[in-house]
């Protein structure tokens, strides 16, 4: 568990990634492009000791990755967002089935979520209750710009996109992630537009629209239509890498998120291996407001307000039990793995239970 | 007057100098920024009446529509030069390199050069040029704010209240018996966009608008200016990414990218 001052921060990285791109899974120069890009964002927002080779993103395996989330006690739990990408990846750059590799091995630490793409018609409804069979999801990641033959992308206000969505509401998967970021494909307007969560989120109040990416580059999007649907979230898978080496901008942002939404709302996510919370978690849980930025949104980031977006936030969303996790970590599999049990005992400070 | 504030109608040669300065009326729409000032020109060459300018965006996947922009605005901007005949361009290190490069070089639409396209440029175009005047307009109205004018006073503002000379700007309250002065520079921005989203010359004679368009309720003033700073907190938000992007592309120990 991360300690920030001596207090106890419980982290769930609400953004996970187990992904393949090695050479030999790409079948489309997308592939190549896509985690090229990828490994543009990595070295432009990590610090230069921690950067890996091009060679080691493509494929780091389960082991590596529980390393980097474990190993120095950075992250308690996970949430898989699933990319499939299956026109540029052989088997897929990241499905669930691949992060199932390693949720499966410990269930106690890892949410792993599911997808649907509506250009799959019946087949997508019926893998989509197949993913639910298998792992009873509480979440679906959705890539509204991914490429599939002659499509360029779709839309989550789509009547085929609201059959699904009436799925999930019907099959209990609450929480729907779209990804709202850069886009791709030639005028790819509606991939990176964030109007199509506005009506999504209103017809089915019942569901939490968790905005991946909170809607950059439409922040003022996404910040207008979140502030007017109390079921939409924001994501801060790349927002939070930008406290490294733009620390002034990344105040700034979340004084508009924290302005629109408030401290309820918002999610940290590394989109590791995209970032790796080995150092992400520190950077963020140190980020401060700049007292102008304190004055002109009259708001505050300070370690409640950290406490739950870190950790808080997601727990709500995904039923987690943060006390009774805290208890069971003491001694998991990946307590034992790491030697993590010491973060788990209980501040030392605590008075005596008696 | 001096060299820079000339428009090069004096029949002197081109130079790189001048090229540059017409390249630096070119913005990044995506962050309302000059071209220039984000680094993104790699060389300049010219020959004779013919000018040729390379140029790499910070990734490879930036919307082929920007690159499009960018690269068609500035080929417009050089060979309005004096003394150029044709200007050409090249765009590097971008998916779709050869298709916007062959596209803008033979003077295609972009629907030609991107026939799997699902629209045209002009509406993704009007849409960056509406969030740089929501940008612009938190400015404009913040230097008004710090120059004393309050709420009622801005949001009643016509276009005929405003008169700059370039260096400063007078403003004259709506009875004509005041004028404030201030830096123009804010102003004239504001108006350049203002103008290029067609709200000069649209049904309502105000100056500022809601980001829908209309005239701003002095109530909800306050929730305007905060509408704003987020779109001006956005632009430069996504400057940053690009900012930070561009330096990783350009750091010399980035391996080339594929050549698949």
């Amino acid at each position: 568990m991360y300690e920030y001052e001596g207090e106890d921060v419980f982290v769930i990285d609400s953004h996970l990634h187990l992904w393949d791109a090695t050479e030999e899974n790409i079948v489309h120069e997308g592939g190549e492009q896509f985690i090229q890009c990828f490994y543009d964002y990595h070295t432009a927002f990590t610090p230069e000791e921690k950067q890996w080779s091009l060679e080691e993103y493509r494929k780091y395996g389960a082991d590596r990755m529980k390393e980097d989330l474990f190993g120095n006690a950075a992250v308690d739990m996970g949430i898989f967002q699933p990319t499939y990408l299956t026109d540029f990846y052989d088997e897929g750059f990241n499905t669930a089935e691949q992060n199932a590799e390693l949720a499966e091995e410990y269930p106690e630490r890892f949410v792993l979520n599911g997808t649907f793409d509506p250009r799959d018609g019946e087949e997508g409804l019926e893998y989509l209750e197949e993913l639910n069979d298998r792992y009873d999801l509480q979440g679906v990641k959705l890539y509204t710009a991914e490429w599939r033959g002659d499509s360029k992308g779709w839309r989550l206000d789509s009547e085929e996109s609201f059959k699904f969505l009436e799925k999930c509401a019907e099959l209990g998967i609450r929480n729907i992630h779209p990804h709202k970021g850069p886009t791709i494909r030639p005028l790819n307007r509606d991939a990176f537009d964030v109007a199509d969560v506005d009506d999504a989120a209103t017809s089915f109040p019942e569901l939490n629209f968790v905005v991946e990416h909170v809607g950059l580059p439409r922040l003022d999007d996404f910040c207008w239509i979140a502030a007017q649907e109390p079921n939409v979230y924001g994501g801060l898978a790349v927002a939070a890498p930008m406290a490294v080496h733009r620390p002034r901008k990344f105040g700034e942002i979340m004084g508009e998120l924290l302005f629109w939404l408030g401290e309820d709302r918002l999610l940290f996510g590394s989109d590791y291996a995209l970032w790796n919370p080995d150092w992400l978690v520190d950077v963020v849980m140190n980020a401060e407001l700049t007292d102008e930025q304190r004055d002109e949104y009259g708001v505050e980031l300070d370690l409640e307000t950290k406490k739950k977006i870190m950790g808080e936030n997601a727990a709500e969303l995904y039923d987690i039990d943060i006390e009774a996790k805290k208890e069971q970590f003491k001694s998991d599999d990946v307590t034992e793995e790491f030697g993590l049990a010491e973060h788990y005992g209980g501040s030392s400070t605590a008075p005596a239970d008696d | 007057m001096s060299a820079d504030s000339l428009d090069g109608d004096d029949g002197e040669a081109v130079s790189e100098t001048r090229v540059r300065e017409r390249l630096d009326r070119v913005t990044d729409p995506e962050l309302d920024t000059s071209i220039v000032d984000l680094e993104y020109i790699d060389s300049i060459r010219i020959d004779g009446d013919e000018v040729h300018v390379v140029f790499t965006l910070p990734t490879a996947w930036c919307s082929p529509a920007f690159a499009w922009m960018m690269a068609t605005d500035a080929r417009d901007e050089v060979e309005s030069l004096p003394g150029v005949s044709r200007a050409t361009v090249e765009l590097r290190e971008h998916m779709h390199e050869a298709e916007i490069n062959r596209g803008v070089n033979e003077r295609l639409s972009f629907g030609e050069a991107f026939p799997d396209a699902d629209g045209s440029v002009e509406p993704v175009r009007a849409e960056l040029d509406e969030k740089a005047r929501l940008s612009r307009q938190h400015d404009a109205t913040g230097a008004l704010l710090d120059a004393g004018l309050d709420a009622d006073q801005i949001v009643g503002l016509t276009p005929s209240n405003v008169e700059s000379d370039g260096d400063r700007a007078r403003v004259w309250l709506r009875d004509g018996d005041l004028a404030v002065t201030v830096d123009a520079d804010p102003l004239d921005r504001y108006l350049e966009k203002a103008s290029a989203t067609g709200l000069l010359d649209d049904d309502h004679p105000e100056l500022f608008r809601t980001p829908e368009g209309d005239p701003i309720d002095p109530d909800s003033f306050e929730l305007v200016r905060h509408r704003t700073r987020a779109a001006g907190v956005n632009m430069s938000g996504q400057g940053s990414v690009c900012d930070a992007l561009h330096d990783a592309r350009q750091a010399e120990d980035r391996p080339p990218l594929s050549s698949l």
